[in-house]
């Protein structure tokens, strides 16, 4: 124990080690924290910007982050300075320091230099604030995306979308009922997508987003921040890839049960790769077999009343047997109407009410061309390409159990109570929907 | 002088008729056993219930802050499901805020704000008891959810339409809603009955700048919850009214606009971050000059920046909006005002910096939260001013970011604040110091623990990790501070654990005689409150204070020689009171006070499960402001004293004038 000579220059037991302790601990969490991110393969990481908006954003907060950090160092510098310079053990009778009150000059002067730093980071923020809200630059691409439980729609237009022009019906039935139309223009949206955005690389999409249930927000933290989704409105935002690669991102205004099982990718392509998932997008989906097509033909004809299969029992035709894709697509037709759109399939039965509390379900049209599916939380492909069947043939096992849904119902996909026959077909139905994505696409997904 | 020779109980000068029929009106008169506990209308009493209620909450958000990091220490957390962790994370942030930090605060309020301006109660001390029992019930009721069905599942925050019947069909929302209106009016009538005490109440001579910055800082609060508690009412009940009877003022469908809520619910919620922080700030501004030898600097700017606080709360709350699509004019103006709001936060800091500047310092246990505070506010307060940076707070907002943030300024700031008053006022509450031992584990192992538990929140929510998720898959980079993160809850939960030892240790010590009493004036302090003694008597002080000057007490112990050089002219001991006054008259105990309060949780039942419940919760609370009201002021047959024995002359009726205002009141 070192003696203490003078009763206010030794440090006290208390914070002997103390200072050191706490300077090693504060110090590294604190300022560690503000200014470096640390792990790598942070996909949703936001020091990592890949995109021109969230570069702005990135060079806007580090500064910040950095005087702050010397602010900080600065008070606890001080304070442990105070701690080891002013420390006394006891107190004695004659022992006083001198009785100061105050110093009104310097008071004014930690009132105005505080006030200035925050001018200058003010003056930033404002016109970075600016070009952050400025939209419809060049009014290529226009994206809706109405978020819901628990999963994103993304709605695409041809030649824009101007919710002060148009409006679209299959965005909120209700929302709809609410809005004077007048003057506005019914528009429908191209293509309809369910969890992964797909965009050209270095163009600004322009997007628009709402809600069709309660609040949710929309974030993909590579290339831009977040908006809310809220049900009634529909609220403008942007975002742009730089490269082409796989954003990742989570619903983060709290949305109820599932609201951790909300997530959402964008996928960035050349303009040559969107053009083509575009047209492969824009085409209808098809039976896989002639006998299929022909069985679907038959039963769009008796919808259309073209075919009355009262009058020709004879010519109506047995649902497709050969393919397994073609009998899950007959399932599908059958079972999953309900909720479900796949546009070719079963769009003349498909009543645009989904029994859901949201009134909508994702579209299904072109479902194996995404590699993730229930929200973004699971993967289609497996890394070497091939299909991840348990998880898929699980899912259609039993929804509620692989992501929760309340036991009242209504959010999220039901138990369907199907045979593994009919789970095995529908499996292949589904994979049968469209283009594999390329295989740079489905590594980039995972994210182990 | 000659009117209070006059009986006082009336002040007519004749003696009024004892009006009791059935015994139902007479004034209870224990003066042990827990029945003077629930009759009493003693502010101190009532804020060592307001303390003790507090810190059985804290460990109830406690624990549930536990059953969250076991949750989140690894990735896929399987110990709780979707359903129980958004019902758990809800109620630990309104357990925190609502049955936490906000009657902790009171209790500080209710204890101290008497005794510092030098009064015999509160003005209204039967309101001071009912606003208690509603906290209390309220909090109960609000708790009581778990029996019946689970706690509420929309967050702290509650944000519409995922509050409506539709989206959380469970009982939970409808127990925040009502349980928050109770305690909603448990803070409302405080707050008018504390802002009365300070403006009337205040003892010869204690001019509004003469006041401890601690009572300043409880006075803006009491000022902001008088504002805001009125904005969350509106807002409780019109969700009660969505919710209970089908109105519409959050339901889409219907034409509502969500944003309503937001708007309401901020409005309120951000002054109630500063009806947090400033007993806080309150507490350090009186500990750091006592264990610094020196008066705080700058008490002028430190009471000026707590009013520059309080009124520049209420034009920021859209900060917490930022991403709600209020447009790019709301979102730079609710930007710059949330920058420059931390302007006066930074003179405090700077002020308490610079009043231990040259001082003595002493670091007794009150002493380290003390200036542990200042740091780790500075930290909240530092990241507070990165999320007024608007643009970038696209990317923090709603990421545990922000849980890092507000937890440095919740607990770094105002829960470390409340454990150094507690060890501050320990003495002068009870009579005896708290061990100073396992004072300083309790301090480190808080220090310690609440900086890895909420410093790594920071990267977290910088490499993206949502708030309020039930879990995280693996992959994201989230894994090992999250780990470090539930470590450090788990040494936050040791140290509250060595309070609690602390507290039973030196208890049993001191009933055996091991510990002394620690006098009235254990750390040479300044403010009145030590000016008597301790544990403070139920009259408070023997007679009434003169005040001539900020930090009265201490000037009466300390003059200065030719070369202004302080001098020692008495002891503590020698100045302050002996406490054993027995003839001053105090207002009487009453019951009323509890018997209203309980009819509110029965029409909140009844407003939940069957409105006939209603019917005996409003007879109740009808039938107990009758009471209250026909209840005689005081037992004129045993007029003065403790009101348990004749008092053969009116005696000192000076001290007795305050006390009659307050039986009336």
């Amino acid at each position: 124990m070192k003696r203490i000579s003078s009763p206010h220059t030794g440090s006290i037991g208390a914070f002997r080690r103390g200072p050191r302790r706490a300077l090693a601990l504060v110090g590294t969490l604190g300022v560690s924290a503000f200014v470096t991110s640390c792990a790598s393969g942070a996909e949703l990481d936001t020091m990592k910007p890949k995109g021109p908006t969230a570069d702005d954003l990135h060079n806007l907060i580090v500064p910040v982050f950095i005087v702050a950090g010397v602010v900080l160092a600065l008070v606890i510098g001080g304070t442990i300075l105070m701690i080891r310079k002013f420390g006394v053990k006891e107190y004695t009778e004659v022992d006083f320091p001198e009785q100061i009150h105050g110093n009104t000059r310097l008071e004014i002067g930690w009132t105005i230099v505080p006030a200035m730093i925050l001018a200058v980071v003010a003056v930033f923020t404002v016109s970075v604030l600016q070009t952050q809200n400025k939209y419809h630059k060049d009014q290529a691409l226009s994206v809706v995306v109405v978020g819901q439980q628990w999963w994103w729609e993304y709605r695409y237009y041809d030649g824009g979308f101007d919710p002060a022009k148009n409006y679209d019906l299959g965005i909120d039935v209700r929302l709809n009922e609410i809005q004077n139309h007048k003057g506005k223009t019914e528009k429908h949206p191209v293509i309809v997508t369910a969890t992964q955005l797909v965009v050209p690389v270095g163009t600004e999409i322009d997007l628009y987003i709402t809600s069709r249930d309660v609040n949710h927000s929309h974030w993909i933290p590579a290339l831009n921040g977040k908006r809310d989704a809220i049900p009634g409105r529909i609220q403008p935002w942007k975002i742009e890839a730089d490269d082409p690669g796989v954003y990742f991102g989570q619903c983060t205004e709290f949305c109820g049960l599932s609201h951790s099982r909300m997530r959402m990718q964008v996928v960035a392509m050349t303009d040559a790769d969107f053009q083509t998932w575009w047209a492969q997008q824009k085409a209808p989906a098809t039976a896989t077999t002639p006998e299929g097509q022909a069985w679907l033909d038959q039963q769009k004809a008796i919808t259309a009343g073209t075919f009355n299969s009262k009058v020709d029992p004879s010519k109506v035709l047995a649902a497709p047997t050969a393919s397994a894709a073609d009998r899950g697509m007959a399932i599908f037709r059958g079972q999953c109407t309900r909720c479900h759109l796949a546009t070719g399939i079963n769009e003349d039965i498909y009543t645009g009410e989904a029994q859901q509390v949201s009134k909508a379900a994702p579209n299904l049209t072109h479902f194996s061309s995404r590699t993730t599916y229930a929200g973004g939380i699971f993967n289609l492909y497996n890394p070497d390409g091939t299909v991840n069947r348990p998880q898929l043939e699980a899912w259609l096992r039993n929804p509620p159990k692989e992501k929760p849904a309340y036991a009242v119902g209504e959010r999220g996909m039901p138990n369907l109570q199907l045979s593994e026959p009919q789970i095995n077909d529908l499996v292949e139905y589904l994979l049968s929907t469209g283009t594999k994505p390329a295989a740079e696409i489905i590594t980039k997904t995972e994210v182990e | 002088m000659a009117i209070i020779e006059q009986p006082l109980a009336i002040g007519t000068g004749r003696a009024p008729e004892v009006r009791s029929p059935l015994g139902v009106f007479a004034r209870p008169t224990a003066k042990g056993g827990w029945r003077s506990w629930v009759t009493t209308v003693d502010h101190k009493k009532i804020g060592i219930m307001y303390g003790a209620a507090g810190l059985v909450f804290f460990l109830v958000g406690g624990i549930e802050a536990l059953l969250i990091r076991i949750q989140l220490a690894r990735p896929d957390g399987s110990l709780l499901s979707a359903e129980t962790y958004n019902q758990i994370y809800t109620m630990h942030g309104v357990t925190m805020i609502f049955l936490v930090a906000m009657p902790l605060g009171a209790a500080f309020s209710n204890y101290f704000i008497p005794l510092q301006v030098g009064a015999r109660d509160v003005a209204f001390p039967r309101l001071n008891a009912f606003s208690f029992w509603c906290f209390l019930v309220g909090g109960l009721f609000l708790s009581s959810s778990w029996i019946f069905g689970g706690g509420a599942d929309g967050g702290w925050f509650a944000y519409a339409p995922n509050t409506g019947v539709a989206y959380s069909p469970g009982h939970g929302m409808d127990f925040y809603a009502l349980g928050l209106q109770i305690t909603g009016i448990a803070s409302l009538v405080g707050a008018i009955n504390l802002i009365t005490t300070v403006l009337n109440m205040r003892t010869k001579g204690m001019s509004l700048m003469r006041m401890p910055v601690l009572t300043w800082m409880l006075l803006v609060t009491q000022f902001l919850l008088l504002f805001a508690i009125p904005v969350i009412t509106v807002a409780l009940f019109l969700l009660t009214f969505d919710r209970r009877f089908g109105a519409n003022f959050f339901r889409v469908e219907a034409g509502a606009d969500p944003l309503l809520w937001q708007h309401l619910f901020w409005i309120f919620g951000h002054p109630e971050v500063y009806v947090l922080v400033l007993p806080a700030f309150g507490i350090v501004s009186e500990i750091i000059p006592t264990f610094s030898r020196k008066p705080i600097f700058g008490y002028s700017f430190m009471v000026g920046s707590g009013i520059a606080i309080g009124f520049m709360g209420w034009g920021v709350w859209a900060h917490h909006m930022f991403v709600s699509g209020i447009g790019p004019l709301s979102v730079t103006a609710f930007s710059l005002s949330t920058m420059f709001i931390a302007v006066p936060t930074g003179v405090k800091i700077l002020n308490w910096l610079a009043t231990m500047w040259g001082g003595r310092l002493r670091f007794e246990v009150p002493m380290l939260y003390a200036i542990a505070v200042p740091a780790m506010f500075t930290i909240g307060g530092l990241s507070g001013v990165t999320h007024s940076v608007s643009p970038a707070d696209t990317q923090q907002t709603d990421t545990y970011y922000i849980v890092a943030h507000f937890h440095y300024v919740v607990f770094g700031g105002i829960i470390m604040a409340f454990y150094g008053g507690f060890y501050f006022w320990w003495p002068k509450i009870f009579g005896y110091k708290l061990d100073s031992k396992l004072g300083k584990v309790n301090f480190w192992l808080q220090l310690i623990g609440m900086n890895m538990t909420f410093g790594p929140m920071h990267i977290l929510g910088l490499q993206g990790m949502s708030r309020r998720i039930d879990h995280y898959s693996p992959g994201f980079g989230f894994e090992f501070w999250n780990l470090i993160v539930s470590i450090g809850a788990f040494i936050i939960a040791l140290s509250v654990a060595s309070f609690l030892v602390n507290v039973v240790l030196s208890t049993v010590r001191y009933k055996r005689g091991l510990i002394p009493p620690a006098g009235p004036d254990p750390w040479d302090a300044r403010s009145l409150e030590w000016m008597t003694a301790s544990p403070v008597p139920e009259h408070n002080f023997d007679e009434e204070i003169e005040v001539r000057g900020l930090d009265e007490f201490w000037h009466r112990k300390y003059g200065y020689d030719k070369d202004h050089k302080v001098v020692r002219i008495a002891t503590g001991e020698e100045v302050a009171h002996k406490g054993d006054n027995k003839n001053v008259h105090l207002p009487s105990p009453s019951y009323w006070p509890l018997v209203v309060a309980l009819g509110l949780p029965l029409i909140g039942y009844g407003l939940i499960f069957n409105l006939l419940l209603t019917i005996p919760g409003a007879i109740l609370l009808l039938g107990g402001v009758y009471g209250w009201v026909m209840e005689p002021p005081d037992d004129p047959n045993k007029a003065h004293g403790h009101d348990d024995h004749d008092d053969p002359s009116p005696g000192l009726a000076l001290a007795s004038v305050g006390a009659e205002e307050v039986g009336n009141g």
